[in-house]
């Protein structure tokens, strides 16, 4: 086969990529409530996996398990496996520290800590690793340009990211994330407080970040799904209905349940 | 709807696709009407009748027009996706087809006025019996399009082979005339063309019974259709028997 067969052979998204994350039958009690239902799926590495669902559908519920941050509230349990590189991050012996290093995590509303823009990338740094200062300030500036602020702030690292706007913040603590080097990043809504100009920057951040980390985005938005992930879940009533290439779900869903959704035909 | 039988949440989406399906329909219609009239003119030689069928060609072009602004329309403002995005996408394929369908019934009205200049000698029994067939075959597929049936659209994509030929038998029946009598060369030629067009209304309504099938089942319609339009083939063609 030559080259350029091979490559329009190849599929598009990411079913013929390793998966970094395999979820394996993971069910979620919020106070004896059932949240998730036996989820099994595979994130494949270095791409775009986008999960979609209406309201209380368990989507943000499986976000939030992939770096356990559940965990700081009493009275949830979470079962199943969800292994990370082969290992189980449900595994009470996984280093909550060591998950915090390899799974960043962005919300839906911009949280910049009330501290300069330069604190707020260099404090989780200097909480996980023991820098020099030169070293610190490089891969403050390098998470900055990571995340398509550092034109923007380089100028007034010193003052504080309140001042920042909506989007500034957003891709401020994107930079937060990936200041600490992780290979996973979870972005829950993450433009949804945006206007359309910042929710570009974000999906266009997103695009390129790809190359580095394995990014799992919850996002309401359909067409923000479509634009920006390689593969695509849709999950119902605490339930994994289908998961597959983007373009397929958006073109094609297998599902009845998917089609109605997407196309705003759920009732 | 394709692809789910559930309305939209936002109900005057369901009015602009529903608008759109009717559209398409009125448009088939007045395809089919055109042709129907562009064969009773071919009969009746009556040639101010073929030019008012060919002016009305108008209307057709202007409901693809209209269709087209409803489809870019519905893409900006809906941007439909999976079953209704198919569901636009085969209108604007399906719209174009029908011009055509209009273009070639217009242009067997307007070949119609040359040949009732020319003395009655040649039977146009066997147009009649194309455009009677073409008609069938376009309002089948439009019913399929309308009601959504896949199976219904595979079988007119099938059932082509029979207006190819009538074709071909046609075609060797006016060979057959032209080969007795030199006079009748002008009016089968014109005859010929004419045959011609009306075989073509049947590819288009082939084509529009893909774009049924991939509204439908989201995948294109694959395989061999069995072509028995002859007319170009190397082999040399046999003559007609011409009638006693």
């Amino acid at each position: 086969m030559n080259d350029l067969a091979a490559a329009t052979a190849a599929p598009l998204t990411g079913a013929a990529t390793p998966p970094k994350i395999k979820v394996r039958d993971v069910h979620f009690y919020y106070n004896g409530y059932h949240a998730l239902k036996g989820i099994d799926m595979d994130i494949p590495e270095k791409q775009v996996t986008a999960i979609i669902g209406p309201s209380g559908c368990g989507k943000s519920t499986l976000l939030r398990i992939f770096n356990r941050i559940y965990a700081i509230y009493p009275k949830l349990e979470a079962k199943g496996s969800i292994e990370l590189d082969g290992e189980n991050i449900l595994d009470k012996d996984y280093s909550m520290n060591r998950l915090r290093t390899k799974v960043g995590m962005v919300f839906q509303k911009p949280v910049p800590f009330p501290m300069t823009i330069h604190e707020n990338v260099a404090y989780g740094i200097r909480h996980h690793e023991k820098l020099s200062r030169a070293d610190l300030e490089i891969r403050v500036e390098q998470a900055l340009r990571s995340a398509a602020l550092w034109d923007e702030v380089k100028d007034k690292l010193k003052q504080s990211a309140l001042g920042l706007s909506g989007g500034q913040q957003q891709r401020l603590c994107i930079a937060r994330g990936i200041a600490l080097r992780p290979e996973v990043l979870l972005l829950d809504e993450p433009t949804s407080a945006l206007d359309p100009i910042a929710t570009g920057r974000i999906e266009q951040l997103v695009e390129e970040l790809k190359h580095e980390y394995t990014i799992v985005i919850v996002t309401h938005n359909m067409q923000q799904a479509a634009r920006c992930s390689d593969r695509t879940a849709f999950m119902y009533l605490g339930e994994l209905i289908e998961f597959d290439n983007t373009e397929k779900i958006f073109t094609k869903p297998g599902k009845k349940q998917t089609e109605d959704y997407i196309t705003g035909r759920f009732g | 709807m394709s692809g789910s039988s559930k309305e939209h949440i936002i109900k005057s989406y369901d009015d602009e696709l529903i608008r759109l399906t009717g559209e398409l329909v009125r448009m088939g219609e007045l395809a089919v009407s055109q042709l129907e009239a562009a064969i009773d003119v071919v009969d009746r030689r009556d040639e101010r009748a073929a030019q008012h069928v060919v002016h009305n060609d108008d209307a057709i072009d202007q409901l693809e027009q209209e269709i087209s602004h409803d489809v870019v329309r519905l893409l900006a403002l809906r941007a439909p996706i999976a079953g209704d995005l198919r569901n636009v996408f085969a209108a604007l394929r399906i719209a174009a087809d029908i011009e055509r369908i209009g273009d070639y019934a217009a242009n067997v009205a307007k070949r119609s006025i040359p040949l009732s200049m020319a003395a009655p000698l040649t039977p146009t029994g066997g147009l009649a019996y194309l455009a009677k067939l073409a008609a069938e075959e376009v309002r089948e597929v439009l019913r399929a399009y309308r009601d959504r049936d896949a199976e219904r659209a595979y079988k007119v994509w099938q059932d082509d082979v029979e207006l190819d030929e009538a074709y071909t038998g046609y075609f060797r029946e006016l060979l057959t005339y032209m080969m007795e009598d030199p006079r009748v060369i002008t009016p089968c030629t014109h005859l010929l063309f004419m045959a011609k067009n009306i075989e073509r209304i049947g590819d288009h309504a082939t084509n529009i019974a893909e774009n049924v099938w991939f509204q439908v089942k989201g995948e294109p319609l694959t395989g061999q259709r069995d072509k028995r339009d002859l007319t170009s083939s190397p082999e040399p063609v046999k003559l007609g028997n011409r009638p006693e």
